[in-house]
């Protein structure tokens, strides 16, 4: 029902200027550059804009309209609305603000106004007060933040839904800065009409999008079970991160019962979030981690990790981190002992975690690699590589990329340093292989891969 | 009375909560347990329903304008017997006299007296976002000072009450300690499911308290009830 939004074949832009700078502009280029529909601006002032005619308004339109975007005042938004109606549109954004976000009564009157007209004429809204859709497949794209201050991302398949338009656009110029691939951004703004429970429904069945990134303020009151409900199914087909904003407001001690006093905001979603399967990034570095391991590495099959170190002391603080996340790093089994024993010099540790000590080379990690990534025994392997040590020379990472195909083995690197680590850093996740630097960071992305395998039922806690 | 006609009652009398005897009444009708208890209002009629119900009993003063009945000398824990049933019901009176003086007197609680349990609190609540929830904590200072409890948005399995409690930081005060059985977390699952189901099917109902529940190694009884609803 919401794809009218996202794959329009025609966009009316209703506020369309030349005037440099403006917001009407702004989007009018976005579009014009992107956009592989038909684009009608639409002003009484002009004739034409940017090359294109221009329509007094969207009943002037000749053709179907598909997609209304609105940046007008908002007092000139319901008549917007009117027009649109009448033509038979379904999907309007409306940019913009001045309504019930403002606090004034005349701003309530107006977003009433609006959510009456789309009632009457079964026309769905997105905002107002929002930034609105980014779509990297159709080329829709109301952000207007002109390509100089706001990089796009590449095309990619993570999708977010965020309650700040400010938000929504720093994350995607941060993506495409570290060249994260980025399907379709909403931000919804006062979500008079479009909320998360749509969205998330949306997501589900669009094949662009292999994971669901929310940020949270709070869902539209009385639709909090229906979320629960949805999105319990939805995460058996793809996962859904969220970041919930807002933790520290509580219940008010004045609060008639004890239960009313105790039950703040964040701990009830808290429970939302676990009832409804979702996985909660706990700070900003957390949405990155999680939604780049969320979406390359297969499921956990249970909790037994292996680490492949060269450094022990990283090694230790691994295994510190994990075991402190619940995961448990088996003693290495005595076949596999065996095994190691025979490939590898007698200094080095065959107990887990693995020790290669520094001066090992590529070799000496494939072959150990080559042991542990086929055993049912081993549920994730963490390859520590600090790339100081002068045998590492990048075979062993173009041995990873090769391995995640070859065993489909949830697996994840741990790097630290400089121009070396950066490069093959880059190198790994371009093809799939989550790279972190902090070992506390790791542990708590696995943590995450692995709730979401107990969600989806791959793996069963014990 | 039915739960509908003792809720309807209350509010058509204007008042915001229950009173202790209905709001056992009320759960007890959801398969909650709550102790044996029986309303006074004379001397002779508290005498006669502790005898009933058999010693020890604890005796509560029954008002709609008191809601902290103990700061108030409103009750009395351990009557032993007949003779102690009448000093307490006119030692109440007096409190609450010179307590809370002009606060309206229904009458004496007599409930029968629960065995030292591990007291538990558990709670629903009727929120704006997602509707009936419920919460499941240890009373005392673990739900007054560290506010060691959990939550879950209703509908919920016993599955679900059970993770409930095993979710707290206190968890494993349930599984026994210094020599005490584990208590019975099925009854405990079973009550919190009862508070769920109370508050799904009666849209009057804001909030309730069940605290304390004391929770015993073969089963769990509510001692205190407290059942608000939504201001008009």
């Amino acid at each position: 029902m919401l794809n009218k939004f996202f794959n329009p074949q025609s966009v009316a832009i209703v506020g369309a200027t030349p005037r440099e700078g403006k917001v009407g502009r702004v989007i009018l280029e976005n579009f014009k550059k992107r956009f592989k529909g038909k684009i009608y601006p639409v002003n009484p002032k002009y004739d034409e804009i940017l090359g294109l005619k221009c329509y007094k308004s969207v009943k002037d339109i000749p053709e179907p309209v598909d997609l209304v975007i609105t940046v007008v005042p908002a007092p000139v938004v319901p008549q917007v609305l009117e027009d649109a109606g009448k033509k038979g549109v379904k999907a309007a954004i409306i940019i913009s603000g001045g309504f019930r976000e403002t606090g004034t009564e005349e701003g309530e009157k107006l977003e009433k106004q609006v959510m009456d007209i789309s009632r009457k004429y079964g026309i769905r809204i997105i905002g107002p007060n929002c930034l609105g859709i980014y779509d990297n497949w159709s080329g829709v794209d109301t952000f207007f933040l002109p390509d100089e201050k706001m990089m796009r991302p590449l095309k990619g398949y993570i999708s977010f839904i965020s309650q700040s338009g400010a938000f929504a656009s720093a994350l995607l110029d941060w993506m495409a800065l570290k060249g994260i691939g980025v399907s379709r951004a909403v931000s919804y703004g006062n979500k008079i009409d479009v909320d998360d429970v749509d969205l998330i429904e949306y997501f589900r069945d669009d094949d662009k999008t292999k994971i669901i990134i929310m940020y949270l303020e709070g869902l539209k009151p009385g639709r909090g079970r229906l979320f629960i409900e949805k999105a319990k199914e939805i995460v058996q087909h793809k996962p859904i991160v969220i970041y919930k904003a807002g933790k520290t407001a509580r219940g008010s001690a004045a609060a008639a019962s004890h239960t009313a006093a105790l039950a703040g905001n964040y701990e009830l979603y808290k429970a939302a979030i676990k009832q409804a399967g979702l996985v909660e990034a706990e700070s900003f570095d957390e949405i990155m981690d999680l939604s780049k391991i969320l979406l390359t590495q297969p499921l956990m099959k249970g909790n037994r990790v292996y680490v492949v170190t060269d450094a022990g002391g990283v090694g230790v603080m691994l295994t510190d981190a994990l075991t402190m996340q619940g995961f448990v790093l088996p003693k290495t089994p005595d076949d596999l002992k065996k095994e190691l024993r025979e490939i590898l010099p007698p200094h080095c540790i065959v107990e887990n975690p693995i020790d290669l000590t520094g001066d090992t080379d590529d070799k000496r990690y494939i072959d150990v690699l080559e042991k542990l990534l086929p055993r049912e025994d081993v549920d994730a392997v963490v390859v520590v590589a600090l790339p100081q040590i002068p045998g590492l020379k990048g075979e062993l990472f173009r041995y990873l990329v090769e391995a995640k195909t070859k065993y489909n083995k949830p697996m994840i690197v741990i790097m630290i340093g400089s121009h070396e680590a950066e490069k093959y850093g880059k190198f790994l996740e371009k093809n799939g292989i989550p790279v972190f630097e902090s070992p506390e960071r790791a542990a708590r992305a696995l943590k995450a891969l692995y709730t979401y395998s107990l969600i989806r039922g791959v793996a069963s806690r014990k | 009375m039915n739960v509908k006609t003792i809720i309807e009652n209350a509010i058509k009398e204007g008042r915001r909560k229950l009173l202790e005897h209905e709001a056992f009444e009320v759960i007890r009708a959801y398969g909650i347990p709550a102790p044996e208890t029986g309303l006074a209002k004379t001397p002779e009629e508290v005498a006669e329903l502790a005898d009933k119900i058999g010693y020890p009993v604890v005796l509560k003063i029954v008002s709609p304008d008191i809601s902290h009945k103990s700061d108030v000398g409103g009750v009395i824990l351990n009557i032993n017997s007949r003779e102690e049933a009448i000093e307490g019901f006119k030692k109440i009176q007096e409190n609450v006299k010179t307590k809370a003086p002009g606060a309206r007197i229904v009458g004496v609680l007599v409930q029968k007296m629960a065995p030292k349990g591990l007291e538990v609190i558990i709670g629903g609540l009727r929120d704006n976002i997602f509707g009936p929830v419920v919460m499941f904590g240890l009373g005392g200072i673990f739900v007054e000072v560290l506010r060691d409890v959990s939550f879950r948005i209703a509908p919920l399995t016993e599955e679900d009450a059970l993770e409930m409690m095993k979710e707290i930081k206190a968890a494993k005060l349930l599984e026994g300690y210094r020599g005490q059985p584990p208590v019975d977390k099925k009854s405990l699952a079973k009550i919190i499911l009862g508070v769920a189901k109370l508050l799904e099917e009666n849209p009057e109902i804001e909030s309730i308290d069940l605290n304390p529940v004391m929770a015993y190694s073969e089963k769990a009884i509510v001692v205190d009830a407290r059942v608000i609803f939504r201001p008009k």
